[in-house]
């Protein structure tokens, strides 16, 4: 049979319900299958100890400035990180203030406020800065200029931070979009070199802001879902990590569809393009 | 599991909405182009009218508006800021001189910003922490070679419509491999993120909504 033939056989839509299928399987199965020995958590847990020692490190009743700029697509993959995060520093003391640099930010930040604050977080306790419009500019202006949200007076745990942010004694930035950690590190680290930066991103932006834990310019940095799920693991909101066996199910059949493509029937010309263009030239 | 929705009937509807709205924009994968459509435009009309409400609520009446009508001497400044976002918003309607003010002033100050942020909180701090010290260790002076190594078949490799030898071929070679490599990786980081934020819509579905999981 020719692969045109078989591909009139099987319509294309099969294999998306096969794919939710299998991983909804998977879901279901998680922990029957092997209960003690999969799981998600990264063994090594240095990442995530870096992220508590960076708590550790904040003096007793520190503020902390949390610069909510998750993307709305893959929020889900650092939600348990970030919310094991804002409870380790609830639990520690901290005053938190929450700040937002662009509207998908602005969104998720004004839902986790709500959250917090039905969890029994009080108005000296946690602080709304809202949405600071400006981009890069407006970042560097909050540097020395902070106001709440909505006009609100700033609680008197909070009064030193309208400075700006130099007054705060961490910032936590949760990235995901094109204004995180780096635009941090290049507009806030270089005017306040002693301000620790932390971070925690999803996968697919881990290379980019890896270097800068690596170089020191961030104190501590959650970058994969891995690191994430080791360090929310311990955490209350540990039922909210990935399926484990859905993973291992999503990237076997990943391997699969790579491996296929690799030798499959109609195997991809890697280069071809680009060795044809200088042909050309 | 979002934690987004209480049990409470506004809850449930929140549940129900964003169960729909996930096997709305699962239908394109399955023909169901329209109702794909439907719900991308639906976020397109969210996203612009929650911009709108937090352009206005939270910047343009607290920073501009009111300061204006309190004080209207008290910060000059503020008129050539409602100036430019007159221009803007009047643009359509203005010869076209007009609104590039203001967008020039955007795309200045954004490129000045990035481009200064870039030199000196990213390349220098990088080259930095690249330079190998006089009491850098094997482990180093290995990682400082691999490095260099990487770097200049990397190089190699956008080197075009020069004459190649055998020795320059194959670094160019290995140069695009690398190159290659460099995007497998960073597409496993993608496939690892999504597949977990798929993952999180499935588990959302099976447990919040359906139950059963």
């Amino acid at each position: 049979m020719t692969e045109d033939a078989r591909r009139q056989r099987v319509p294309g839509w099969t294999w998306p319900i096969l794919l939710v299928g299998a991983l909804g399987i998977a879901v279901l199965l998680d922990g029957a299958l092997a209960p003690d020995r999969l799981e998600v958590a990264n063994p090594d847990r240095g990442a995530a100890d870096g992220l508590a020692t960076a708590f550790e490190a904040l003096p007793e009743g520190a503020l902390v400035l949390v610069a909510m700029d998750p993307d709305l697509g893959t929020y889900p993959e650092i939600r348990p990180a970030v919310r094991a995060a804002l409870d380790a520093l609830r639990s520690r003391g901290a005053a938190i203030a929450v700040v937002s640099l662009t509207t998908e930010g602005r969104a998720i930040a004004a839902a986790e406020i709500a959250r917090l604050r039905s969890l029994g977080a009080s108005a000296d306790r946690l602080l709304d800065l809202g949405y600071v419009a400006g981009a890069e500019a407006g970042l560097v202006l909050s540097v020395t200029d902070l106001a709440p949200a909505e006009g609100e007076a700033f609680p008197a745990s909070f009064a030193t931070a309208r400075r700006g942010i130099a007054a705060f004694d961490l910032a936590l930035v949760v990235g995901g979009v094109d204004l995180g950690p780096r635009t941090w590190v290049e507009q806030v680290g270089t005017r306040l070199p002693d301000l620790p930066l932390a971070a925690i991103v999803p996968s697919f932006r881990h290379p980019e802001v890896a270097p800068y834990l690596r170089s020191g310019q961030l104190v501590a940095l959650l970058g994969t879902a891995r690191d994430g799920a080791a360090y929310a693991s311990a955490s209350a909101h540990a039922n909210g990590l990935p399926s484990a066996t859905g993973l291992l199910v999503g990237l076997l059949i990943a391997l699969a569809v790579m491996l296929r493509a690799a030798w499959g029937p109609r195997q991809p010309d890697i280069g071809g393009a680009t060795r044809n263009a200088e042909k050309a030239a | 599991m979002s934690g987004f929705f209480g049990s409470d009937a506004a809850g449930s509807a929140a549940t129900w909405v964003a169960a729909l709205a996930t096997l709305g924009v699962w239908s394109y994968a399955v023909g169901g182009g329209r109702i794909f459509r439907a719900a991308q435009f639906l976020l397109a009309g969210l996203a612009t009218g929650y911009l709108a409400v937090l352009a206005v609520r939270e910047v343009l009446v607290p920073s501009l508006v009111e300061p204006l009508i309190v004080d209207p001497t008290g910060e000059p400044v503020l008129w050539l800021g409602l100036l430019l976002a007159t221009a803007l918003v009047a643009g359509r309607w203005l010869p076209p001189v007009v609104p590039a003010v203001p967008v020039a002033l955007l795309v200045a100050a954004t490129a000045a910003f990035a481009l200064g942020g870039s030199v000196v909180g990213t390349l220098l701090p990088q080259l930095g922490a690249s330079v190998l010290v006089p009491a850098a260790g094997p482990a180093d002076l290995l990682n400082a070679a691999l490095s260099a190594t990487v770097t200049v078949l990397v190089l190699f490799a956008f080197l075009h419509g020069t004459r190649r030898g055998r020795i320059s071929g194959a670094a160019m070679g290995a140069g695009r491999w690398l190159m290659l490599a460099g995007l497998g990786g960073w597409l496993g980081f993608l496939l690892f993120s999504r597949l977990t934020v798929l993952l999180e819509r499935i588990a959302f579905l099976l447990g919040d909504w359906l139950g059963i999981a």
